[in-house]
């Protein structure tokens, strides 16, 4: 089909999403290449932000470097989870739509607020987890140390997050077509042979979709840093995003933060066509 | 299947569920308690451990003045701009991706599919990129700390899960019925009002409770947006949490936050079901 | 006042669907698209219908340019393979549909929609949802709305391929009622299918379309008769007609190791070689006849199909009851050579038993 009509149909919607990006994206690039202050405004500086990024600023490369470990352990966990529930509530169990929505709650919380709670879930010596450790004689330091904030930050994104895994996958175990599970029975194949010549190949495509999904939404870890740690103790549990959030908004180097949103975008853009191309080769590759 | 399969998924899940469930029931338990069953040491069962008492739900609806946290406008406010942006984001989304689904466009080398993947891409782009010139745009216009400021940039958040559901739910209704239609004697418009919109309700639905939810739970933008006119609810309790605010109150609006969109969680399970999530993700 | 189509081309990408097709369709007449899969008969009817634009040529109706009228002022109707119907409405709001979109009065579209009923056999229906209906009857609701329409055009793209066997012969018996007998005057009816003998029991004039190409037009007896081409004698048969590469000797036929007589509508060929065309029919078992070995045997209905070899020769014969082969089986067979066809080597038909051809 093709009518003029289909305009009509297409452009609200393109027009109005490019209306509102179009000048941030742009002021984003200007704003990159300037200095600011509330003085006199925006002034060209050239690629000077750039150059102090690239050679004056290891302390963003770790908050990437740190993101990048984060990111990919939460999605990894979720996805090792995700897949386990959802196989698990896929077929016949007792009180299936019990767990189906019970599974799926997390996800319809909202992330700060939770965490809200977590922070009194992982209080030192008000909250329930170190007064049950008691028992082993332990008192973990859940958000004051380094290496432990990073294993509260990742328990709480894969609380949060593991039910949009368990959605996504899901929703795929219940499209896939029965004929090859009906081959496989009639074979004798045992549960764990269908899983691994059956089941999880089919499940190839949508578990690179569900992966890459969530790579892109755990790569904006924020809110829960923020209210769980404040990127802290110290720099320890400190995101790209955080890291340009102090600096833009809280010290208002805004060209300097432009910059480095600019250059986290492109690299994020980059390492994430790599990701998907490499899944796809290790998934598919029969 | 063998008896120690059974036991795993089963001692599985009991040990997922628990993790589900503990943050809520220790919000529950805590939103009940008073000063001394909070400092004086651990406590979990009411009645037992501590002697429950109505304070924490009570100060939700009294003003500052009165001693009260006064979520009720933060409220409000987030349904308000949560509700508009999904509902224009629904409508302007499922309006592009019927377009992307059933005609093909062809700008020089731009094709149906870089469009889809203009659309789909703005979730890619981390909130900090958007949030400094937002933040400059929306000041230069006078929106910033107001509702309509926020609600334009949910519609960037929200438009994107509109388009990518909606454009996978059409390519599966068979074009032939918008045919029908148009041999019927529909124009496209009527063809799709009166035909494909009323077949794409599990779609629709679907659609609506994702944007319902991703606008809910966004804390990011609201924060850096707005500051003392205009609250959201997750920026409302996050100010809670650092101010001298007592656990039981803020367990208890945590509590009232979070539970509306459970309701979200059964519905969407309910059409998952029925299988009419399944494409939308590959 | 016919419906002229001139030169029309169509691509969808890179290959042609559509290759100058031109025709005439007369008012109260039936014409058959016949084809392969893929032959282009869907796109040739959706640009009838003003689905797609050609990307050249014109069509002209009643002596108005097609083309300029979009799809949905042209009062055509049209029914798919698949049973599309509006799954949100019942069978009565189905076939009110079109009406209602007319603006009719309602005592008149429920008069039509009852009519319209009747003719396809659903009467008490009315209420039933769509998905409660069997495939059958899902097409009869979408063959009632295109006929309450009273449309000047209408097109029915395969309606039968999709159902099974029984059904599809019972239906096609009932369409042809309802379509050549029950139509007025004034419509002309465009029936797409890939089954010849479809084509030939709705007995209208048929166009053969491979390729995006009209590769023979004419009754459907004559295009039986005298498949103009090796390639309509293929697409006109089913099981396809057996070519054989054969010689022609003093007064024998010979291919491979076999010699029969010259039958005599074969006696003027000219070219010592030719292709020997021989339908899967006219083949009989016969005792005397020679030896073939069975390469597969399938019951279709109420015939038996054979695959036959011998030597570097494969045939397919059908035989006109249900009987039971096993592979490697020996059969015996005879040619009906006074049924045969010759094609010359380029594959154009050079004589028939129906005194079609050019020798």
């Amino acid at each position: 089909m093709n009518f003029k009509h289909k305009y009509v149909f297409l452009f609200p919607g393109l027009f109005v999403l490019i209306g509102i990006l179009i000048f941030p994206i742009i002021f984003v690039v200007r704003l990159s290449l300037s200095g600011w202050n509330s003085y006199n405004g925006l002034n060209f500086i050239g690629l000077e932000n750039y150059v102090r990024l690239f050679t004056d600023d290891p302390r963003f490369w770790e908050s990437f470097i740190r993101l990048s470990f984060l990111s990919v352990t939460t999605v990894v966990l979720q996805y090792v989870i995700g897949f386990t529930l959802a196989h698990m509530v896929w077929k016949e169990i007792k009180f299936q739509r019990f767990f189906r929505v019970l599974f799926l709650i997390p996800m319809m919380t909202t992330p700060v607020i939770m965490t809200v709670i977590w922070r009194t879930f992982f209080h030192e010596s008000l909250g329930p987890v170190n007064d049950l450790l008691q028992i082993f004689d332990i008192a973990p330091k859940w958000l004051t140390d380094p290496t432990l904030a990073k294993v509260t930050v990742i328990i709480v994104e894969v609380w949060q997050w593991t039910p949009f895994m368990f959605l996504l996958l899901l929703a795929g175990l219940l499209s896939l077509p029965k004929e090859p599970f009906l081959a496989a029975a009639i074979d004798g194949a045992s549960p764990i042979r269908k899983f691994i010549y059956v089941t999880f190949p089919l499940m190839a495509p949508i578990s690179i979709g569900a992966i890459i999904i969530r790579l892109i939404e755990a790569s904006k870890i924020m809110d829960t840093v923020y209210v769980l740690t404040s990127g802290g103790p110290g720099t320890s549990t400190e995101t790209s995003s955080f890291y340009i959030f102090i600096k833009g908004l809280r010290e208002f180097q805004m060209g300097y933060a432009a910059s480095m949103s600019f250059t986290y975008l492109i690299i994020m853009i980059i390492s994430l066509t790599v990701i998907a191309k490499v899944l796809t080769k290790l998934l598919l590759k029969d | 299947m063998g008896k120690l399969y059974t036991f795993l998924k089963y001692f599985f899940i009991t040990v997922w569920t628990v993790f589900v469930v503990a943050p809520f029931l220790w919000a529950l338990t805590t939103s009940f308690k008073d000063f001394n069953s909070v400092n004086g040491g651990v406590t979990y069962i009411p009645w037992v451990d501590f002697e429950p008492n109505l304070e924490g739900w009570r100060v939700l609806i009294k003003s500052p003045a009165q001693g009260g946290v006064d979520i009720v406008e933060p409220y409000f406010n987030s349904l308000f701009v949560t509700c508009t942006a999904s509902l224009v984001s629904i409508i302007l989304g499922t309006l592009s991706a019927y377009a992307l689904s059933r005609y093909t466009f062809k700008a020089g080398p731009i094709k149906n599919n870089d469009i889809t993947f203009f659309f789909i891409s703005q979730r890619i782009m981390p909130p900090i990129v958007l949030s400094i010139p937002f933040f400059l745009f929306l000041g230069a216009v006078n929106l910033l700390d107001s509702l309509f400021g926020l609600i334009v940039v949910y519609i960037v958040l929200l438009m994107p899960i509109a388009v990518w559901i909606m454009v996978d739910f059409f390519n599966k209704v068979p074009r032939e019925i918008d045919e029908t239609a148009l041999i019927d004697g529909c124009n496209p418009y009527q063809a799709f009002y009166k035909v494909v919109l009323p077949n794409s309700i599990p779609g629709l639905i679907v659609a609506g409770m994702f944007c319902i939810i991703f606008g809910w739970i966004d804390f990011f933008f609201a924060f850096i947006l707005t500051f003392t006119e205009v609250q959201l609810l997750p920026v409302k309790i996050v100010a809670l949490n650092s101010s001298i605010t007592p656990w039981w109150s803020l367990s208890a609006s945590a509590l009232v936050s979070v539970a509306p969109l459970i309701v979200v969680a059964f519905i969407v399970e309910r059409y998952l079901s029925k299988g009419n999530l399944s494409g939308a993700i590959k | 006042m016919n419906l002229v189509g001139e030169n029309l081309s169509y691509k969808l990408t890179e290959e042609l669907q559509l290759r100058k097709i031109s025709f005439n369709f007369e008012k109260g007449k039936l014409y058959t698209i016949l084809g392969r899969t893929l032959s282009g008969k869907t796109t040739l009817l959706k640009t009838i219908a003003g689905l797609l634009m050609p990307d050249s040529g014109s069509i002209r109706f009643e002596d108005k340019n097609f083309l300029e009228i979009p799809v949905w002022k042209r009062n055509i109707a049209m029914v798919y393979q698949q049973f599309i119907n509006y799954p949100h409405l019942n069978v009565f709001e189905n076939i009110a549909f079109p009406l209602k979109q007319r603006g009719l009065d309602p005592q008149k579209i429920n008069d039509e929609v009852f009519k319209s009923l009747k003719l396809v056999g659903l009467e008490g229906y009315e209420k039933r949802k769509i998905q409660e209906l069997s495939g059958g009857q899902q097409q009869r609701v979408s063959v009632a709305r295109s006929l309450v329409k009273n449309a000047k055009i209408l097109l029915l793209d395969e309606p039968l391929v999709n159902l099974d066997y029984k059904l599809r012969e019972q239906l096609r018996e009932e369409f042809k009622n309802i379509f050549v007998n029950g139509l007025s005057k004034e419509s002309i009816v465009i029936f797409s299918t890939t089954d010849p003998r479809e084509a030939m029991e709705l007995n209208g004039e048929v166009i053969v379309l491979d390729e995006g190409r009209v590769l023979q037009v004419g009754a459907a007896k004559e295009i039986f008769e005298n498949p103009k081409d090796l390639k309509v004698a293929a697409i006109s048969n089913d099981p396809p007609m057996n070519i054989l590469k054969a010689d022609l000797g003093s007064n024998k036929i010979k291919f491979e190791d076999i010699e029969i007589d010259i039958p005599n509508h074969l006696s003027k060929l000219t070219n010592k070689n030719f292709n020997f065309g021989i339908r899967a029919s006219d083949i009989e078992l016969n005792d005397n006849g020679f030896e073939f070995e069975v390469v597969l045997a399938e019951i279709s209905g109420s015939e038996t199909l054979l695959h036959l070899t011998r030597g570097n020769l494969k045939i397919i014969t059908s035989i006109e009851e249900v009987m039971d082969f096993k592979i490697r089986d020996k059969v015996k067979i005879n040619f009906k050579s006074n049924r045969a066809y010759a094609f010359d080597e380029v594959g154009n038909l050079a004589s028939s038993p129906f005194r079609g051809g050019n020798v």
